[in-house]
Order: structure tokens, then C-alpha cells, then sequence
């Protein structure tokens, strides 16, 4: 056993699977955000500030129309029926159209009129919108106390069990034979109970009954607790599994319409030579927004899932951690980049889950600086991304 | 200049200085030490300016070296304040330059992989730094070990996500403002001379300056290394103005406010930079004391009269072809007009019931306030309110109608 050899005192290797299988669910979100970060910067060269707070404002939405489907506080004492699959595409949808919404409004009254200007003033912009969205949300949504979404809107409660290792047959049956045990000395016991005045004052022969019972549950404690160290189960949360097949779905419409489309081609180009695929007749204008559409889009539906699966109070900072982890995962994988986009959050999620399981859960949120930093001094231009040298 | 004049000058620093302090002293406790605050803020946006204005290496983790002073100098005090015997100023000047020399350090560290990154990878680094350094703090007290096997020091206690408290209260507001003073001399001299122009080079475009001879790894760490003993020593000055400091009075969105500071002020002027900090740091301050609820119609009226103004003025700027003096003029009454419609519709929208009756809180507009006025002076000046220009007595005197008596002095 490894464990053993390693004086690592809190690492559980049979934990392992586990917390890598909620490592990619926290990744999935994490990828749907950055993949926003990455796009907008790869056309516009901007580091959008405000993504988180359409990230905010989607998980927002998620709530409202979950509030609308009939699932809000006050309405929640009443409910009998169970919630189908159409009251999580609902939700998605909204959440994805409005931050779309959302997205190109910013870019059309914010990021739009300071084009010309240096980079630094519309990241000052940037962080005035945030700021405003943040602070400005604060006084119209609900905030104090946090709502959150209903787990019972999601039909899709529980998890799957799978069955890596069994236990051995051999301590099965001592378990089947400890529970006997347990069980008659426990109705000896109950049987005595009735002829003794109580149960605080026993006679001997009550006492050694009650003795051969504590003694019975012990080792029936004891191979229970064996069995569940010999024994791997892998829970795969319904809820998470969902999360994941809904963003492979989304990378891969992502992929098609970046990939096989006329859109696509353009947005490739305008990243490529923003100057230059002006002159060859794209209207940047129109993919600028095409981009804040698919990257607000996608913000969304991460919103609306992680809000909707993992269930955290809502805040009008909600965005604000999850997004500075997103746009690290996309500076990882090479920003500009949208398969490095998602390689950066899954490293990023993976990293952050090992992190806790080796028990460094206080570090978690320094993990990710941590490999940004290391990755950058070796490869400054991220995992995926190349980085140009300067030619004169 | 001669040394006169210099004389002259630093006399009137101090001078300055003294003043500021007998002025609070007639103020109640919270009116001094938000003076003291905006000397402190001053002197972060200066030496931020240095980083990112004159150098222009894009550093958004300002608040770590800040941080770095700060707790550093409040350890230190209170395990050997009492041993010493020292007086509480003497002290206090020793600590600044602690204060100064752990931030320079950690700025030789940020520095020097900005020798390979730039821009905007350089602004993440900086913004990871940043947090890295939060986390520590907030994790303390720790083992360094290797994975448990070989301990190698324990990292010392400094309150963890609680406060750094009992810090010994040193409280020398002439030295708070003598630190903005200096940093800004130091500023403004280093621009006169040779190694400025290096540094301006350096922002301006780096393979030339590379070509010209410039040493531009050894600019930049140089840039990075000032800037932060500057933070660090007003760290130090807060830790002990304090006396309890906490991980979240440095979170990122205090680099993100110097940063604003710099930019709004004109990224690479100094006035622009000091006089930045202190109306922005003022303002939400003042807001904050605004304990006046606003209804709903006058917020919406303010809102839509604002938009207003800001438009009509970029019609002005980018579409109306007058002279400057129309120009000027077309500014003045845009945001006369709109003045005049906010106070119009305040009546009108204060006339619907569900408008009247929502209230806001004026101290929870602040923030909406500040961020909203960021956006504006972007919009409408992106260049920031200085731009690159600066105070100088040559300026005030062509603004008096006074004759320079020769055309040298003209810059």
C-alpha cells in the first residue's frame, strides 16, 4: 500500500477517483466561463472584467425563472408534483439568451465607444462596469438573505453508484454473522430491560447482558468499517453528470459554429489580425458582438448549472471568485485559445480538488496562482497558446 | 534650478507637512485619519504610476507590497517595540525602511519574471502575486514542510483572516504626508534626469530603447523595486496608524482602485496621480456620510440626466467640427441641458407612486456612484484628466497671464 510507505498523514488513496470525478464537474463550469475570457480577449485583446457579473446576473436568472416555474419560497410549501427535465432546459435558456443579452449591451454602450483608446483605459472600463454591475445589482435583486435555487427543481437528484472493488466474501459473511449476533443479544437484552426497575440500575445478570451487546456492536463496527475500506465506490452525482454531457454538447455546437461556419471563419480571422480581417470586407462590429453573444451565452449556462446543481446562496458577488479562477484557467491554457481554454479550467479544477484531497483545503484558492505562475516562467504563453517573439 | 530654489522647495515640504498636521489636529479622530488615509493613497498611486504609468509595465497587485509593509512592520512591533526603548517616531522611521525593504524585495520577485512577460500575462502574475500573498497571510501560522516529512520553520502567526491587532499606535500624520511628499519627489526628479528618459523609453517601445543601450530587464526591476518600498513604507505607516490590520483591507479590488486612481489621474502624471487618489478617495467617503435616503424618481432622473450629459458631450467631441472655443462652449451647455432635464424629470418621475415610494440608502450608492463616475471620466476622457501633462510653475504662470522672463524655462 502506498499510503503506508508515504508518511502522508491525510492522503486517502482510495478517495482518489472520487474527488477527481468532482474535480471535472467544478471543471465543466469553470471551462463554460473561461471560454468567454478567451474569446473576447483573442478578438478584442480586452480582459472583460465584467464576464463574471454576467455570470452573476445569469445565475440570477436561473432564479427568477425557477421562482416562475413555480418553485420560489413561498409557493414551495404547497408543492406536491416533482419537476421534469423541460423546467431545467427552460431555465438554461433563459439564463443563456439573457446574458447574451446582457453581454452585447456591455459591449455596445462600454466597450464600443473607447475601441480607438488604449488598452488600459478599457480595462479601467472594464472594471467600472463590474464594479456597477456588482453594486448597482446589490439595489434591485434579492440579496439579503442569499436566495438560492431549490434542489427540487432538478428532477435529477442522487447519484449513481458504481462498484470499483468489492470486499472479500470472507468478511461478508463475518458481517452477516456479527449482525446475528448483534441482533439476538440485543433482543436478550430488551427482553431483560422489562424485568429490571430500570435502566440506569441493572442487576448482574442484566449487566452482563448489556455487556455481551456493546461488545457484539463493537466488532460488528469494527468489519463494517473494514469492509468500507476494502470496498471502492464511485458516486457519480446525477446532477453533475448532467452538467458535464450539457457542456460536451455546448463545446461541440461551439466547435462547429467556430470550426464549419462563415461566422466562425470570420471570428478566427478577426483574431487572428483584427486590422486586416477589416480590410478583407468582415464586419468586426458584427462578430465583436457575435463573440460577446456565443461568450455571455456560455456564461449563462455555467451560471444557471452550477446555481442550479451545486445549489450556493446567490449574491451579486457570486461571480467574482469563480471568475478570476476562470480567467486564470484561460491565461493557463493560452488565452486567445479555446481548447486551451478548457484544458486550462480542467487542470485548474483537477489541481483545486487534489489540493483539498491531500488536505491543503486552505490552499485552495492559492493552487491556482501557484500554476499559473510556474507554468507562465517556463511557457509564457500558456499551455496551448504560442508565444510570438517580436520581430523588428 | 539652483540650490536655493531647493532649499526653498524642501522647506516648504516639510513645511507642508507640519501644516497638514495642525490642521487635522482641530478635526475629530475619524476626519485625521481619513486625511491620513489619503496621504496614504497618494503616495500608493504615485509609486503605482511609477510601475505602470512611466514604466509602463502593467502591474494590478499593488496592494501586495502595500500588504507586505503593513504586516511585516505590525510584527515587528509588537515582538521588540517594548525591548527597544526607542521613541515612537524614531521607531516608526526604522519601520518604513523595513517596511520598505521586505516590499522591494517582493518586488524583485514580481519583477523579475516581467522579464519575460508582458502586458497583460505581467498583470495576471502580478494579480496572482497578490492573492498568493493574501492566502498566506490568512493561513497563518503554518509548518513549511515537505509534505509533512521535514519541517523547516514555522511561518509566524499574524492573526490569520482575523486581525493583526495590538500593534502599537504611532500616529504621525506630518510623516504620513512627508512619505507622499518624498515619493513624489523622487517621482518627478527621476523623470529630469537620464535614468528617467530610460524609464520612459522603456514604456514608450522596448526594442528601441533595447537598441539604444538601454538596459531594460535592469529598468524594470528598478521600477518595480521603488515602487514597492514606497507601498511598503506606507504599509507600515497604516499598520501603525491602525493599530489592527485585516488580510481583506488589501483584497484586489484595493489594487484595483490604485490602479484606477493612475489611470483616471493620466496614466504617467504625477499630479494627475496624486490629485486622482485623493478625490477618490474622498468621494466615496463623503457618500458614505450621506445617510439621506434617495427615492427612486430622483435616482432615475440623475441617472437618465447623466446619460445625457455624457452623450451630448461625445457628440461634441466626435461629430460637432467648431472651433475650441464653441467647442468648450457646446461642453458647458450639454451639461447645462442636461441639468436642467434631470431637475425637471425629478419632479415628473417623483409624481409616480412606485417610483416615490422605492428609497435607497445614499450610503449604498456609493459604490454605484464610484463606479459609475469611472466610467464616465472613461468615456469622455480616456486619456485620464491630466493626461500627460503636469503641475508645473510654468504652466500656472502662462494660466496668470505672467511672462516667463526666458523661453529656456518653457517646457
Amino acid at each position: 500500500m502506498v499510503h503506508q510507505l508515504l508518511p502522508i498523514a491525510a492522503v486517502d488513496f482510495n478517495t482518489l477517483p472520487q474527488q477527481l470525478v468532482l474535480g471535472i464537474g467544478i471543471g465543466a463550469v469553470y471551462a463554460l466561463v473561461a471560454l468567454g475570457y478567451t474569446m473576447v480577449y483573442g478578438v478584442l485583446k480586452l480582459i472583460n472584467f465584467a464576464h463574471a457579473e454576467v455570470f452573476m446576473l445569469g445565475a440570477y436568472t436561473a432564479l427568477f425563472t425557477a421562482w416562475y416555474l413555480g418553485f420560489s419560497p413561498q409557493s414551495l410549501q404547497a408543492l406536491e408534483r416533482e419537476s421534469s427535465w423541460l423546467n431545467l432546459l427552460i431555465m438554461l435558456l433563459a439564463s443563456m439568451v439573457i446574458c447574451a443579452i446582457i453581454g452585447v449591451i456591455i459591449e455596445r454602450f462600454a466597450y464600443r465607444p473607447m475601441r480607438s483608446q488604449p488598452r488600459i483605459a478599457i480595462l479601467i472600463t472594464a472594471i467600472g462596469v463590474s464594479l456597477l454591475l456588482q453594486y448597482g445589482g446589490a439595489l434591485f435583486l434579492p440579496v439579503s438573505p442569499p436566495p438560492s435555487i431549490d434542489e427540487r427543481v432538478n428532477p435529477y437528484r442522487g447519484a449513481y453508484t458504481i462498484t470499483l472493488s468489492r470486499p472479500s466474501d470472507r468478511l461478508l459473511g463475518q458481517k452477516e454473522e456479527l449482525e446475528r449476533q448483534y441482533q439476538e443479544s440485543n433482543v436478550a437484552f430488551e427482553k431483560q430491560l422489562e424485568k429490571e426497575k430500570s435502566r440506569f440500575d441493572l442487576s448482574p445478570q442484566g449487566i452482563a447482558l448489556r455487556n455481551a451487546k456493546q461488545e457484539a456492536e463493537r466488532a460488528l463496527r469494527k468489519v463494517t468499517d473494514e469492509i468500507a475500506a476494502s470496498g471502492r465506490e464511485l458516486k457519480l452525482p446525477r446532477g453533475q453528470m448532467i452538467m458535464l454531457g450539457a457542456t460536451l454538447i455546448l463545446m461541440l455546437i461551439l466547435r462547429h459554429l467556430v470550426l464549419y461556419t462563415r461566422t466562425g471563419r470570420a471570428m478566427r480571422a478577426a483574431s487572428h489580425d483584427f486590422d486586416t480581417a477589416s480590410l478583407m470586407g468582415i464586419s468586426v462590429d458584427k462578430i465583436v458582438t457575435v463573440t460577446f453573444i456565443i461568450g455571455s451565452a456560455l456564461a449563462g449556462a455555467g451560471a444557471m448549472m452550477q446555481a442550479t446543481f451545486i445549489g450556493t446562496p446567490l449574491t451579486t458577488f457570486y461571480g467574482v471568485s469563480l471568475g478570476v479562477k476562470a480567467f486564470v484557467a484561460a491565461v493557463l491554457g493560452g488565452i486567445g485559445n479555446i481548447p486551451g481554454a478548457v484544458l486550462g479550467a480542467m487542470v485548474l479544477a483537477i489541481a483545486e480538488t487534489l489540493v483539498v484531497w491531500a488536505d491543503g483545503s486552505k490552499w485552495k484558492d492559492a493552487i491556482a496562482f501557484v500554476i499559473l505562475i510556474a507554468v507562465l516562467l517556463f511557457k509564457p504563453g500558456g499551455l496551448l497558446g504560442s508565444s510570438k517573439v517580436e520581430k523588428v | 534650478m539652483n540650490w536655493g530654489v531647493r532649499a526653498v522647495s524642501i522647506v516648504a515640504a516639510v513645511g507642508f507637512c507640519f501644516l497638514i498636521q495642525t490642521v487635522s489636529l482641530g478635526f475629530g479622530a475619524d476626519i485625521q485619519r481619513l486625511i491620513a488615509l489619503a496621504g496614504l493613497y497618494v503616495t500608493l498611486a504615485v509609486s503605482l504610476n511609477l510601475i505602470n504609468g512611466i514604466t509602463g509595465q502593467f502591474s494590478i497587485g499593488h496592494a501586495a507590497f502595500y500588504m507586505i509593509g503593513a504586516y511585516t512592520t505590525g510584527y515587528l512591533s509588537i515582538q521588540f517595540l517594548k525591548n527597544s526603548g526607542m521613541p515612537g517616531p524614531v521607531w516608526l522611521l526604522l519601520m518604513m525602511l523595513a517596511g520598505a525593504i521586505m516590499a522591494s524585495l517582493a518586488g524583485l520577485v514580481v519583477g523579475l519574471p516581467s522579464l519575460r512577460l508582458k502586458g497583460d500575462y505581467l498583470a495576471i502574475v502580478t494579480l496572482g502575486f497578490g492573492e498568493i500573498v493574501r492566502i498566506i497571510v490568512v493561513n497563518s501560522p503554518f509548518d513549511v514542510s515537505f509534505f509533512g516529512v521535514f519541517k523547516f520553520f514555522t511561518f509566524p502567526n499574524l492573526g490569520g483572516a482575523y486581525a493583526l491587532d495590538k500593534i502599537p499606535a504611532i500616529r504621525e500624520l506630518w510623516l504620513i504626508w512627508l512619505l507622499a511628499v518624498v515619493c513624489i519627489a523622487v517621482c518627478r526628479n527621476l523623470l529630469k534626469t537620464a535614468h528617467g528618459l530610460a524609464f520612459l523609453s522603456v514604456r514608450e517601445d522596448e526594442v528601441a530603447s533595447l537598441a539604444m543601450g538601454v538596459n531594460v530587464t535592469r529598468i524594470k526591476v528598478t521600477a518595480f523595486m521603488i515602487g514597492s518600498a514606497f507601498a511598503g513604507a506606507a504599509g507600515a505607516l497604516l499598520a501603525h496608524y491602525e493599530t489592527s490590520i485585516l488580510p481583506s483591507t488589501f483584497a484586489m479590488d484595493v489594487s484595483f482602485i490604485i490602479l484606477t486612481m493612475v489611470v483616471l489621474g493620466g496614466t504617467g502624471s504625477i499630479t494627475g496621480s496624486a490629485l486622482a487618489a485623493i478625490t477618490l478617495f474622498a468621494l466615496p467617503e463623503v457618500l458614505r456620510r450621506n445617510k439621506e435616503p434617495v427615492t427612486g424618481g430622483t435616482f432615475l432622473a440623475i441617472v437618465i440626466g447623466v446619460i445625457a450629459a455624457v452623450v451630448l458631450i461625445r457628440w461634441f467631441q466626435n461629430e460637432y467640427h467648431g472651433s475650441k472655443n464653441k467647442k468648450t462652449a457646446g461642453y458647458f451647455a450639454s451639461v447645462a441641458a442636461s441639468a436642467i432635464v434631470a431637475f425637471g424629470l425629478t419632479f415628473a418621475l417623483n409624481a409616480i407612486p412606485a417610483l416615490h415610494d422605492k428609497a435607497f440608502e445614499g450610503s449604498k450608492l456609493r459604490m454605484v456612484i464610484f463606479a459609475g463616475s469611472l466610467i464616465i471620466v472613461m468615456l469622455i476622457r480616456p486619456e485620464g484628466v491630466f493626461a500627460h501633462h503636469e503641475f508645473s510653475w510654468t504652466w500656472l504662470k502662462k494660466v496668470l497671464r505672467i511672462k516667463p522672463k526666458s523661453e529656456a524655462l518653457a517646457t
